[in-house]
């Protein structure tokens, strides 16, 4: 594990493989195709580098601390994607094995590495399938702990860092209407039913369906937008 | 002769004629000379001295010898003639003669064809068979057609002289219907087709173009009544004529074509008729025209649809203007009578005029259905009207009597679609009368309970008949109450009390004011009592819902008993203690809720008649400023003053905005418990699926609203009994 760097699971896989031959073991470590190599030391001291003094998580202080070595704004879409690969349970928050796991999971163990990676952190958002996911996983992350739904608040920021990257002509409207007419707190349905909504339906809600099945907020926003005249009722 | 031995054979042997007979061609040329000889007297009316038997013999015998031919030519061409010479003096008749020669000539045919055919009969049985000719009497009236009939001057004669007395007779002359029999069965006797074609088809053209051109002519002047009336008369007159001379086939023909040319073509015109149409009927109440344009209109195509769907329409627009008049929504109670008397009108109608049709019966309900519910507050209406009858407007009314207003009201029921909202309405109106002790007549209030049962199931009236036991029930522990504990309760106000089972009765909570010290006493002595028995029990005086009788005794020694609510009593007896209270003191001293405060307050200060108590300033509302006195100069011609009244009334717009979000919000669990049945026995369904079957499942109470039913679903999704089906977002899962 000194040698390698590699994780006490995988040094055990790679004795096992081997019989219990050191030399061997060495083989079989190299010859596995890694994704990279990740030292648990020194992931151990970045943890430790960032946790609190008298709890085992890193908080808001220790968060701010990282943004500041990577090198990027704490309201940065790219800690999204980070929270998401160490299954953060909530935002502002990582406990031991979270950033652990993480990190592990992005295959880095250094802030360097980290840097380095952060372009390819982004691209992932690209993904029609990752942004699916990283997208329904915001809502557990950034929703109060113990919370069933999601503060209007804290969601109409998620939604526009998140539309800033898969652009929706009608992000703004979208905000505006919960503003005046809805003002409460969202559910989880509408959240994930709004990704479909933006995906399937287009900005002039040509084929949108009135049988849908769309969350009722949702129905009530199209209402919103032809009384205002964004879009022209389809009938 | 010996006898002795056997019997010889004798042969016996039939030998034929040795004579021939013969029968020599002169033989066969006089026989048939006879016989015709014997047909021309026949026709000549001479038949009597003729010898039938001779006759007989002289045509079999020319059968026999093989001489039918000529027999059956010489028939025919002796008949030909014959025929040809009758045709001739027909047509030289003149004018009106014509038909009567014609029919004279007729029956004279038709003797001597009989005469002829007797006598000729073994000719009709054996050769004509075998040799397949057509028999005589066939013969004979094939001969007639041709030769009479269809006689090129005869033929367009006849038909034009029997159309034109058809004609006359519809114009009102009277003709010879017995001989337009015997023509007409001429016809028929040659044959249906001769009938159809050379009568019939024709007189059928010419009637529908008669009639074409007098329907015309009477719509122009007539209105709808009189129309209807003179195609009734028609009509009548056409199947008068058929059954007086013609044949009974032309009835279905001739009926159908009077039919088309009045009714039919003209169907829209009538019903729409102006100031005399079918709504005016309505209107009116014409029973006769109603029944006649029914019987009329029942015998086209469409016709009683064409009735049916006016009549929707106009009951639809009426009914709209009457539920959406604020004129006529002012009191509830004449509202819904008017409706009654709608629905008694027309269901006059329907079963006087409509033969009680079911069609019309079920256009009936439909367009009440539709107006009645688009007023909102008919259900409110409707429970104010019961209200209104159970409290005074049955007094002295017979049983039957009840039944009947109760059914009818129940109709009117049956036609809401927010039968919950007219429960929690009627719950309230209830208990102001129960509470009130204002209701005319026990058995009346049950059976409209037992009605509505029987409408709408046990759920919907368990409630209300736990109210009726609480008043049971109490009326007994008052009685105990007192036989128990008369002694320790002395000379002290006398209580009443009605224990309220929470859950049945419509009561708001509301907190208990401060009560008069002489009340306050009897009520703890009360409340031990009952908690004596009923340990484990909370009791919670309901001091907004309570009344009180209080002995005054005013500025010139008059006693009058006032009737007045618990608040007004606790703020009455407070000047027991003083002339003079501010409203902060009373508000104070009471602790009434302040909008309850204004309201008593008002009711024993400013209304005429009832002003028990002088408020300075006079103005006509209650404000926080105002002082009050005692009013030493009230009087009233009553010693009995009736102040505070509970009776149930029309709500405000406030109030009825309440009951409205509170009926709104009892149904959210009523949908929920729907979805989740229907989920939990489907496991899997589209949102549309869910949607129909919820209502389905609740139409017998109220009609949901489908973004309601929506909004619903993603509650039950957020509390994961439900969830979306991974791949179709329009299906959703049970979660068990």
């Amino acid at each position: 594990m000194v040698i390698t760097g590699a994780s006490e699971k995988v040094a055990l896989q790679s004795l096992k493989a081997s019989d219990w031959h050191l030399e061997g073991a060495f083989d079989v470590f190299y010859s596995q195709p890694q994704v990279a190599v990740t030292n648990c030391r020194h992931l151990e001291e970045l943890y430790n580098r960032y946790k609190e003094q008298d709890a085992d998580m890193i908080m808001v202080e220790g968060i701010s601390q990282l943004c500041e070595d990577l090198q990027v704004d704490p309201q940065d879409i790219v800690m999204l994607v980070i929270s998401w690969h160490m299954k953060a349970s909530t935002m502002c928050e990582f406990s031991h094995e979270e950033f652990i796991g993480g990190l592990q999971s992005i295959g880095v163990d250094s802030i360097e590495k980290l840097c380095e990676k952060l372009p390819s952190l982004r691209a992932e958002l690209k993904d029609d399938q990752k942004f699916r996911e990283i997208y329904n996983f915001a809502f557990t992350w950034a929703k109060e702990k113990g919370q069933k739904s999601l503060s209007l608040e804290t969601a109409i920021g998620m939604w526009q860092l998140l539309f800033a990257e898969r652009h929706w002509p009608l992000i703004d409207y979208w905000c505006q209407f919960l503003q005046v007419r809805h003002n409460k707190a969202i559910s989880r349905d509408t959240w994930s039913q709004l990704l479909e909504f933006v995906k399937t339906i287009d900005p002039q809600l040509t084929n949108y369906d009135e049988e849908g099945a769309w969350p009722y907020l949702i129905d009530e926003f199209v209402e919103y937008l032809i009384e205002n005249g964004v879009v022209q009722r389809s009938k | 002769m010996s006898g002795g031995g056997p019997p010889r054979k004798r042969n016996f042997k039939i030998e034929e004629f040795k004579n021939r007979v013969e029968l020599d061609p002169k033989y066969a040329e006089r026989t048939w000379k006879v016989l015709e000889h014997a047909i021309h007297e026949i026709y000549n009316h001479n038949a009597s001295g003729l010898s039938f038997e001779e006759l007989y013999r002289s045509a079999y015998n020319m059968v026999l010898h093989k001489y039918g031919e000529k027999l059956y030519g010489g028939l025919e061409s002796t008949m030909t003639r014959r025929l040809k010479e009758i045709s001739r003096s027909i047509e030289a008749a003149q004018g009106g003669l014509f038909l009567e020669e014609l029919n004279t000539k007729w029956m004279d045919h038709n003797k001597a064809l009989q005469m002829i055919r007797d006598i000729l009969m073994y000719m009709d049985r054996t050769y004509v068979r075998s040799s397949h000719r057509t028999p005589v009497h066939e013969l004979g009236l094939n001969l007639w057609r041709d030769h009479i009939i269809h006689s090129p001057m005869i033929h367009s004669r006849l038909l034009d002289t029997l159309l034109d007395l058809i004609h006359r007779e519809r114009m009102g002359e009277v003709i010879n219907r017995g001989l337009m029999r015997s023509i007409t069965k001429m016809l028929m006797d040659l044959g249906p087709a001769v009938y159809q074609d050379d009568f019939e088809k024709p007189f059928l053209e010419v009637s529908a173009s008669f009639y074409s051109g007098e329907s015309q002519e009477f719509i122009e002047c007539c209105d709808c009544g009189n129309y209807l009336k003179k195609s009734e008369r028609r009509l009548n007159e056409e199947m008068d004529r058929v059954s007086h001379y013609l044949d009974a086939g032309s009835e279905a023909k001739i009926t159908s074509a009077v039919e088309k040319e009045m009714i039919a073509n003209h169907m829209h015109r009538l019903v729409h008729m102006e100031n005399s149409g079918l709504v005016n009927m309505l209107i009116d109440d014409k029973y006769d025209d109603l029944a006649r344009m029914y019987n009329l209109f029942r015998r086209v195509t469409d016709g009683l649809l064409t009735i049916r769907n006016l009549m929707t329409s106009y009951l639809r627009e009426t009914g709209k203007q009457l539920v959406t008049d604020p004129e006529k929504l002012k009191d509830p109670v004449e509202f819904v009578q008017r409706l009654l008397n709608e629905k008694d009108k027309h269901d006059k109608i329907i079963n006087v005029a409509f033969g009680n049709d079911k069609t019309f019966q079920n256009a009936l309900n439909s367009s009440f259905e539709y107006f009645i519910n688009l007023n909102n507050r008919s259900p409110e209406f409707i429970s104010l009207y019961v209200d209104d009858k159970l409290r005074k407007g049955l007094k002295g009314a017979t049983e039957e009597d009840v039944e009947v207003i109760l059914d009818k009201v129940m109709m009117l029921f049956r036609y809401l679609q927010e039968k919950d909202v007219f429960e929690k309405y009627y719950k309230q109106h209830l208990a102001k009368r129960l509470l009130s002790g204002k209701t005319v007549s026990d058995d009346a209030e049950r059976s409209m309970i037992v009605k509505l049962k029987t409408e709408c199931g046990y759920q919907f009236t368990s409630k209300l008949e736990g109210m009726f036991t609480d008043m049971k029930t109490s009326q007994d522990t008052m009685q105990d109450f007192y036989a128990k504990k008369s002694e320790e309760l002395g000379d002290g106000p006398t209580l009443d009390v009605h224990i309220l089972t929470t859950g049945s009765w419509p009561t708001q909570p509301c907190p208990p004011c401060n009560l008069p010290p002489e009340i306050l006493t009897i009520c703890d002595k009360f409340r031990s009592y009952y908690l004596g028995t009923h340990s484990g029990r909370r009791l919670t005086w309901q001091t907004n819902m309570g009344t009180a009788d209080i002995k005054a005794t005013f500025g010139k020694g008059q006693k009058h008993e006032l009737n007045v609510s618990t608040y007004q009593m606790c703020v009455l007896m407070l000047f027991n203690s003083t002339d003079g209270l501010t409203y902060k003191d009373i508000e104070q001293y009471t602790e009434i809720p302040a909008s309850d405060l204004k309201r008593c307050l008002q009711s024993l200060a400013c209304v005429k008649g009832k002003n028990v108590l002088r408020k300075e300033p006079m103005s006509k509302d209650i404000s926080e400023d105002d002082t009050f006195y005692f009013n030493d100069k009230f009087t009233s011609k009553l010693v009995k003053v009736k102040i505070g009244t509970v009776v149930a009334q029309k709500e405000s717009e406030p109030e009825k905005q309440e009951t409205r979000q509170r009926v709104e919000e009892d149904r959210k669990p009523q949908i929920e418990a729907a979805i989740v049945r229907i989920m939990k026995s489907r496991r899997v369904l589209d949102h549309n699926s869910i949607v129909a079957e919820v209502t389905k499942q609740l139409q017998a109470r109220f009609l949901p609203n489908p973004v309601v039913i929506k909004k619903r679903i993603e509650s039950l999704i957020e509390r994961e009994f439900l969830e979306r089906d991974k791949t179709d977002r329009k299906l959703y899962r049970y979660l068990a």
